[in-house]
């Protein structure tokens, strides 16, 4: 029984590629990957949000990429994070504590 | 650090865009293998494997267009794409985009010029320090002229005022380096220059103690380009003497340049004090409360309300009116905006380019419908295109957004076409002497502000003209379209630009009506009776004061001229006077009945204009004498006052012309006695109505001013020259300020009518072409559009005129209902042009006839062409064709 996959929460993206991308270098259908399975299959990242997304964080210098063989010798681009990628990451880690704090409050209140 | 990156990224983007492009398709194709790879070794058999992954890419060019799109300068980069794109499209279709910047740039410059204009003369103050204090004062009604006790009252008793200031324009004859011209300046009190508040170029300006009694000093301060221009940019010009109507004076300054005195149209060279007024004119006005011919400026003080300047006027017009009953009763005095003859043009001028503005907005409006309907029909055309590139994941506000650009880059390439037309005008305007022998300028100089306001007026036309095919846009459904092709227009539903056809031979139509209204009215003032006729007429002008002559001196001059150009041959009848109607420089004066014992101004019968005449003056003048006799020689200051009046002057005074025999008084008191009566004729303005006019004999009361009729059938060149000749071998001295024919001379009071009428006909005759243009355009469109349906139609038989009926009907309808609302707008506005345009009536039987008819033909020529073509096409070659 696999979950029906929730489409994606502002902000969360971001979020969800650098710490993906905290396991080593990989290319876009790894993130991809790796993101459902982190989530269990909640979240299933189309290549239409997923790559503007990584073009995007690259040009703010979070990430970097070169390009490299995949596992079955295949020419694939590779992401790979960078210094300020992992300020980045903490930023939205606490961002996310703190939102996900305040609703879990809102539903103990009640 | 990050901002680096980004600027970087930037860069790279905009620069290395294709390099980026290659690079993210490599990206997003092997993206696509490796999904296809993953779904195989999930056991997919390879098409199906192909297949879904696909599906799971969700298209290539769209992955792509979206990465794009998140760039950093996507919009940049996007923008200049389209930007290029235009400039392909229009090369395309050369004949459209030449057509459209053409338009646009006429509508552009026709505001950019009246902007111009508008900012000239009465946005822009005076070109003087702290000019939002400087004021005129004038009477609450009538003209802008105040009297010299009066200014010196105010400026005595007031509390508001820093400075007050009166002066005279007068024309001098300059003399230096051997040669006397005539150049216009001003006399001007002590305190001009505190108003005006100038710092002087070289030396001083003129001061108080320069004014401060009869003969106070002889000193004069020169304008800047007088010194540029007469005296050679000589840098020890003060303190040299030059002689002004053979008085000698000492130059002690010059203005800054840009200072031209404090009126907005005129540049004045030369200023003295006005305590020499006795030498200079002949007769002295400084004591004279009566003599209304001055203009007046004042400087508030800082902090000063217009209600408390307003209050204290009052208090001080009444002390004078209580004061001085006989001259100063009912005296009234206001605040006004300075710089247009004191406010005196002020109203017409801006009421005039207010309306000139209107018209140029509409021709603008007009050329923008007339680009819209445009747009929307090419729009239509690219329904296939537009349809193709969203299936290809363009977003319909990415395609607005290109149709938006194309229209911006015609409205911008149509203002910078406009900027240079509007740039040669207002140069060529403000270096064009106007027909007068006044010191008339324009200062319309381009500012570069003017380059601001062009490019807003093309922005604001692109955005409304790019706009119109929105809905289009919006509506289009790109599988519909693709699959059906074009839908065929037969039975369309009435679409935006029949409305925008509609609504710009509408504004079209009321350019078009103002056109003939000016036109018809210039037609009446040409061939109005004046009460003279100054065809076959030379005039010519001089004063004989500024060569020192007075009183019997100039009366020997006078008549020692007249008989020696009355034996010059050819000359047919010769005369002079003071002054010559619709000169400018016509007096007024109060006349009294004869039963009057009181001369209060309040007690006249009315006013009247006065010419001082020499016999043989009506003659030549071509003015015939209705009853009753000439002026004589033997008319003098001995023998009883006498005058010749016009019939108006009788009417009003005894209810009949029959007035030859009775006696009037002037504000003196003096009786005199009417021994001709003359034709009415225009006096002051060409628009006035019927006034009052009494003609008195020159031999009675000597004026210096002297203008010179001569009636000859000879050839102007000679006779100029013959005339020239005779009064230099009497007096080199004498500056003659003007010598040519009386028409030319005239030229000036037939100036504004004239310019409304080029004005308003430019207006029109674009209007006209904008509607045809617009007509013919949409026509040969619908025509190209149904020409296949209409084919069918002719091949089954239909007849020519069912075949016009459905093609152009419905332009028809639109025509005619356009032109009728236009009609009736043209008419409502025309009343407004009344004010400038003399007899202009929109009511006027001959100028509705002459509107409907052009608009007519037009439509008719228009349409032509595209009607042609419906009914000699052959359906056979048609239908096979398609």
């Amino acid at each position: 029984m696999s979950p029906e996959p929730t489409s994606l929460l502002q902000g969360t993206l971001d979020l969800l590629i650098l710490k993906s991308l905290i396991a080593g270098e990989m290319h876009g259908l790894g993130v991809s990957r790796r993101i459902q399975q982190i989530t269990g299959g909640t979240f299933v990242v189309k290549p239409g949000s997923l790559f503007p997304a990584l073009h995007r964080m690259e040009e703010e210098g979070w990430i970097s990429s070169f390009w490299g063989d995949s596992e079955n010798n295949r020419r694939a681009k590779y992401y790979r994070l960078c210094k300020a990628g992992l300020k980045q990451l903490e930023v939205e880690t606490k961002r996310w504590s703190r939102i996900t704090g305040a609703i879990a409050q809102v539903l103990e209140a009640s | 650090m990050p901002l680096l990156v980004k600027v970087r990224s930037l860069l790279r983007n905009l620069f290395l865009s294709r390099r980026v492009d290659a690079d993210l398709d490599r990206e997003v194709h092997a993206h696509l293998e490796m999904l296809i790879a993953e779904n195989i070794r999930a056991g997919m058999p390879p098409q199906e494997a192909q297949r879904a992954a696909r599906i799971e890419l969700g298209g290539v060019e769209q992955v792509k267009e979206q990465v794009r799109d998140s760039r950093t300068g996507a919009f940049l980069d996007s923008l200049l794409q389209d930007f290029r794109f235009a400039l392909r499209q229009l090369r395309r279709s050369p004949g459209f985009a030449l057509t459209a910047v053409l338009i646009l740039a006429l509508g552009i410059a026709a505001n950019v010029i009246v902007f111009g204009v508008l900012q000239a003369l009465v946005l822009r103050s005076l070109d003087v320090p702290h000019a939002d204090r400087v004021m005129t004062l004038q009477p609450k009604d009538g003209g802008p002229f105040v009297s010299n006790p009066e200014m010196r009252d105010v400026r005595d008793s007031n509390t508001v005022f820093s400075a007050v200031a009166d002066y005279e324009f007068q024309d001098f004859g300059l003399e230096a380096n051997g040669v006397t011209r005539p150049v216009w300046g001003a006399e001007v009190s002590g305190q001009y220059f505190e108003v005006v508040g100038i710092k002087p170029f070289l030396g001083r300006l003129l001061r108080r103690d320069d004014d401060d009694h009869p003969g106070a000093s002889e000193v004069a301060v020169i304008s800047w380009s007088a010194w540029q221009s007469d005296f050679g940019a000589d840098a020890n010009i003060v303190g040299t003497t030059v002689r002004i109507d053979k008085h000698p004076y000492t130059i002690v300054g010059v203005t800054p340049e840009g200072f031209h005195g404090t009126e907005k149209i005129a540049q004045l060279d030369i200023f003295v004090p006005t305590s020499n007024e006795a030498s200079l004119d002949g007769f002295n006005w400084l004591e004279s409360r009566s003599y209304r011919n001055l203009f007046s400026v004042v400087r508030l003080k800082d902090g000063v309300t217009a209600t408390q300047v307003q209050a204290e006027l009052n208090t001080i017009a009444a002390r004078l009116a209580r004061q001085y009953p006989k001259d100063e009763e009912g005296l009234a005095l206001k605040l006004a905006r300075p710089g247009m003859i004191g406010d005196f043009m002020g109203g017409p001028v801006r009421g005039f380019l207010a309306g000139v503005m209107g018209l140029a907005g509409i021709v603008l409006l007009a050329a923008c419908a007339n680009l819209g309907s445009l747009f929307a029909a090419r729009t239509a055309d690219r329904a296939k295109e537009i349809a193709i590139r969203m299936a290809l994941g363009s977003s319909r506000w990415r395609i607005l957004r290109q149709l938006l650009v194309e229209s911006f880059v015609i409205s911008i390439l149509g203002g910078a076409w406009a900027c240079g037309l509007a740039w040669m005008a207002l140069t060529g305007l403000a270096s064009w002497h106007p027909p007068t022998r006044y010191p008339m300028k324009f200062f319309v100089l381009p500012q570069p502000s003017l380059i601001l306001m062009a490019f807003l007026i093309s922005v604001a036309a692109g955005v409304v003209f790019g706009v119109m095919p929105l809905r289009q846009i919006f509506k289009t459904d790109p599988n519909e379209t693709i699959k059906s092709g074009i839908q065929s227009v037969a039975g369309r539903r009435w679409a935006l630009r029949d409305v925008l056809l509609a609504a710009q031979i509408a504004l079209c139509c009321v350019t078009v009506t103002a056109a003939f209204v000016s036109l018809r009215g210039l037609g009446k003032a040409m061939t109005m009776d004046l009460g003279f006729n100054p065809k076959n007429a030379l005039l010519t002008q001089f004063d004989l004061s500024q060569a020192a002559y007075t009183g019997d001196a100039a009366d020997h001059f006078q008549r020692q001229l007249l008989e020696r150009v009355s034996q010059i041959p050819g000359v047919d009848a010769v005369g002079y006077a003071n002054t010559t109607p619709l000169s400018g420089d016509t007096l007024v004066s109060a006349v009294f009945s004869q039963q009057s014992a009181d001369f209060r101004p309040s007690n006249s019968a009315f006013y009247g204009y006065n010419f001082d005449i020499s016999p043989g003056y009506l003659t030549a003048a071509g003015t015939p004498l209705r009853a009753g006799r000439d002026v004589s020689f033997t008319d003098t200051a001995k023998t009883p006052p006498v005058a010749i009046v016009n019939q108006e002057f009788a009417r009003r005074l005894f209810h009949t012309d029959q007035a030859v025999g009775r006696y009037f008084k002037n504000r003196d008191g003096v009786s005199i006695q009417i021994v001709g009566i003359v034709p009415d004729g225009k006096y002051f303005i060409l628009s006035e109505d019927p006034e009052a006019a009494a003609f008195f004999p020159i031999s009675q009361k000597v004026s210096t001013s002297t203008a010179l009729v001569v009636r000859t059938q000879r050839d102007t060149a000679d006779m100029v020259a013959a005339i020239r000749g005779v009064v230099l071998e009497l007096d080199r001295a004498v500056p003659i300020r003007d010598l040519g024919p009386w028409n030319t001379q005239l030229a000036l009071s037939f100036f504004p009518i004239q310019v409304a009428t080029v004005a308003l006909g430019l207006f029109g005759a674009f209007g006209l072409l904008l509607s045809i243009a617009g007509t013919f355009g949409l026509a040969s469109y619908t025509v190209s559009k149904r020409l296949r349906e209409l084919s069918i139609r002719v091949a089954l038989g239909a007849q020519a005129k069912q075949i016009l009926s459905a093609a152009l009907g419905r332009m028809l309808i639109l025509l005619a209902s356009g032109s009728a609302v236009g009609l009736l707008l043209g008419v409502a506005a025309s009343r407004l042009l009344s004010v400038i345009v003399y007899q202009a009536s929109a009511q006027d039987p001959f100028v509705l006839a002459a509107v409907a008819l052009t608009l007519l033909l037009t439509g008719s020529l228009s349409v032509a062409g595209p009607v042609r073509r419906v009914l000699h096409a052959d359906p056979a070659t048609l239908l096979r064709e398609q």
